[in-house]
């Protein structure tokens, strides 16, 4: 994902990712045997395998912008960051939980590495579009922590962070669509109109 | 119940709003609305100090003497913005910026946005807590791009991705918390009135790490230095009504999840760590507004930097511990809702007099709308803790416990603050509101709604003022209850 350097092939790479997390919750849910995990997972699937990036390329199609992502890091020094970030997520990890337990130590530390790649993408791609997918790949990264430690957050809460997630990809969408209107690019590293 | 009416009238206003919002009416029906939220708040308020009963449980909803003081500042403030909405829009309308029909979309932005504030101070659930802070950013980032053009696109943008990237770090905090909590082996609840009894078996490493998270999550929405670059850029874009709502009470709404959380990290981790970080934010921010203030240029955001010191100085009273600078914390909160809506309804006057944001092309407003010329004077010393007013008195009350306490360093700093933006206010201000009338301008008067609104918030801070000596044994009671 951090090597993408065209707009699809990183929403391909987003849908990849929450696959995994969707295969992730169901065993969960096969695990502890719980009706609300299966529901769950099922909504993880709708939502972040189908709908958003079904959403995300319908707006890339309407906005017929070019699929160039704008790197400010090359591919080749991103996957070295991406190795810097596992190892530092590793090592915030074994702070927190120490060596006790090294499966769930593992879980932690990927989950961590997925939030760090996220706000990475956020920072070092130009375009709009990838700073909601950085957004949304932070926020998987929390759901398979929310998963792995504890079993998921309680119920009513999950669905409201999904609709909140569904909500922001919307209204960001309308804002990508108002962008590229009103300056006819979506680079927001262009947008300085408002200082001091 | 009261709490069903607080919520349940802005959920039928956005109904409505949806349905007859572009009739002339409804902005009258809406300020009725608001007017019966914000009386039931303030029996809500006094039941809860009265009976000095702590808590009130129903499902989601859990009331205790804290979320019952938050509603009320947002049901005043609520009420003042529909108040003078209905002179903003109508001024608008006739001047042909807006049509009727963007006034439904005004209207159903602004009722889903102060349905979704009265919801965070209201549930129990911290995830809850969580998506209902969520909610304001994104339905406050819409309002904000509410005028199209370029600047506000940018601004919204910009705010909905800095906050939002804020929020996961909150809701990192929060996952944090809850694994500290499940770890512990009881039961499974994100309640925080279940988490607070048990808050002194939790491990204190992570609470600590948690709290982090936590506070430059929410921090980043309650607008701390360093995390407050979106806030300038919102403040000065959004239309003023809805500018004076993020001021009042959308920043203080996260401040309000920053204490719920701080509360469970003082019982568990003790004291000292809570309030190191949050007298260290709290002094960055004074000093980072201190500097822009000084050299501001542009009415709004001078407004929006003046509402991080304000943060800075709440968060220091709480930072310093003491029961009384808690107090003092509380009371500002209170007083800051109050005085900052009103500058901003002044300074929403005074743009659509002038027709430009730039301060050094605004001369002679006194003259030009005299009334709003003398509210927004009255304001200015208001802001800037001058003696007979309200903001006054809750400074005080954070720098005597600052030097009871012994910490001078603190006291000197939030006084030198003071001292500058105190001294650069004055000098913006003087120029614009005293000067001579510019060529062609012609003296004129606001709409009626605008003059009640901008009264109405005069007279509950001189309203405060009065009750001061008869409420502050309830303020350190609030305050004594917090830690």
């Amino acid at each position: 994902m951090l090597v993408a350097k065209r707009i699809p092939a990183l929403i391909r790479s987003f849908c990849y990712q929450s696959f995994f997390l969707f295969l992730a919750t169901l065993l969960l849910a096969a695990q502890e045997r719980q009706l609300d995990l299966y529901i769950i997972a099922g909504l993880v699937f709708m939502l972040k395998v189908c709908a958003i990036p079904y959403f995300l390329r319908r707006l890339i199609r309407k906005i017929k912008v070019k699929d160039d992502l704008g790197l400010f890091i090359n591919p080749q020094l991103s996957l070295l960051a991406a190795l810097g970030f596992t190892y530092l997520s590793w090592v915030f990890v074994q702070y927190l939980i120490g060596p006790s337990d090294q499966a769930l130590g593992a879980i932690l530390a990927a989950a961590f590495f997925v939030v760090l790649a996220g706000m990475f993408l956020m920072i070092f791609r130009i375009t709009a579009l990838a700073q909601i997918i950085g957004l949304l790949v932070m926020e998987n990264g929390l759901f398979l922590l929310a998963s792995s430690v504890s079993g998921g957050m309680p119920f009513f809460v999950e669905i409201a962070i999904f609709f909140d997630a569904f909500v922001s990809v919307v209204i960001m969408g309308f804002f990508i669509h108002r962008i590229n209107k009103f300056f006819t690019h979506i680079d927001v590293n262009k947008l300085s109109r408002l200082k001091g | 119940m009261l709490i069903f009416f607080i919520l349940g009238i802005p959920a039928l206003l956005v109904l409505a709003a949806l349905i007859f919002g572009a009739k002339k009416k409804f902005a009258l029906v809406n300020t009725c609305g608001y007017l019966v939220v914000l009386l039931s708040a303030a029996l809500l308020c006094k039941d809860v100090i009265f009976s000095r009963q702590p808590a009130f449980q129903c499902g989601f909803i859990y009331l205790d003497i804290l979320s019952a003081f938050f509603i009320l500042v947002i049901s005043i403030v609520a009420f003042a913005t529909a108040l003078y909405s209905v002179g903003y829009l109508g001024k608008e309308i006739e001047e042909g910026a807006l049509s009727e029909k963007k006034s439904r979309v005004y209207y159903l932005l602004f009722n889903l946005f102060c349905l979704s504030m009265f919801f965070v101070p209201a549930v129990n659930n911290l995830g809850m807590l969580w998506a209902a802070i969520e909610m304001t950013t994104l339905i406050s980032a819409v309002s904000v791009g509410f005028y199209k053009t370029k600047e506000s696109v940018e601004a919204s943008w910009k705010y909905i991705i800095i906050c939002s990237v804020g929020i996961i770090f909150a809701l990192l905090g929060t996952i944090l918390f809850y694994y500290a909590f499940s770890y512990s082996g009881i039961t499974k609840s994100l309640n925080w009135s279940d988490i607070i009894a048990v808050s002194h078996i939790l491990d204190k490493n992570m609470l600590k790490i948690a709290f982090i998270f936590i506070l430059v999550g929410y921090g980043t929405k309650a607008g701390l230095a360093p995390m407050h670059t979106w806030l300038p850029d919102a403040h000065s874009q959004a239309p003023s009504p809805i500018s004076a709502l993020l001021s009042g009470v959308l920043l203080k709404t996260a401040v309000y999840a920053i204490l719920r959380f701080g509360m469970i990290v003082i019982k568990g981790a003790g004291f000292a760590y809570f309030g190191n970080l949050l007298l260290l934010f709290g002094l960055v921010s004074l000093a980072v507004s201190c500097g822009f203030v000084l050299v501001q240029k542009d009415l709004k955001r001078l407004l929006a930097y003046s509402s991080i010191e304000h943060i800075g100085i709440i968060s220091i009273g709480f930072g310093l511990g003491a029961p009384l600078a808690a107090a003092g914390a509380l009371l500002h909160i209170l007083n800051h809702a109050i005085i900052k809506s009103l500058m901003f309804f002044g300074a929403g006057n005074i743009v659509s007099a002038y027709k430009k944001h730039n301060m050094n092309a605004i001369r002679g407003v006194i003259k030009a709308i005299p009334f709003t010329g003398i509210m927004v004077l009255l304001g200015i010393f208001a802001l800037t803790g001058f003696p007979p007013f309200c903001l006054f008195f809750s400074e005080i009350m954070i720098l005597i416990s600052a030097f009871t306490g012994s910490s001078y360093f603190v006291a000197a700093c939030l006084l030198f603050g003071l001292a500058v933006i105190f001294a650069a206010f004055i000098y913006h201000f003087g120029k614009m509101l005293f000067g001579n009338l510019p060529k062609g301008m012609a003296v004129r008067s606001e709409p009626l709604s605008i003059k009640l609104a901008m009264i109405f918030l005069t007279l509950l801070s001189g309203a405060i003022v009065a009750a001061l000596p008869l409420i502050k044994k309830d303020l350190i009671w609030m305050a004594q209850k917090l830690f």
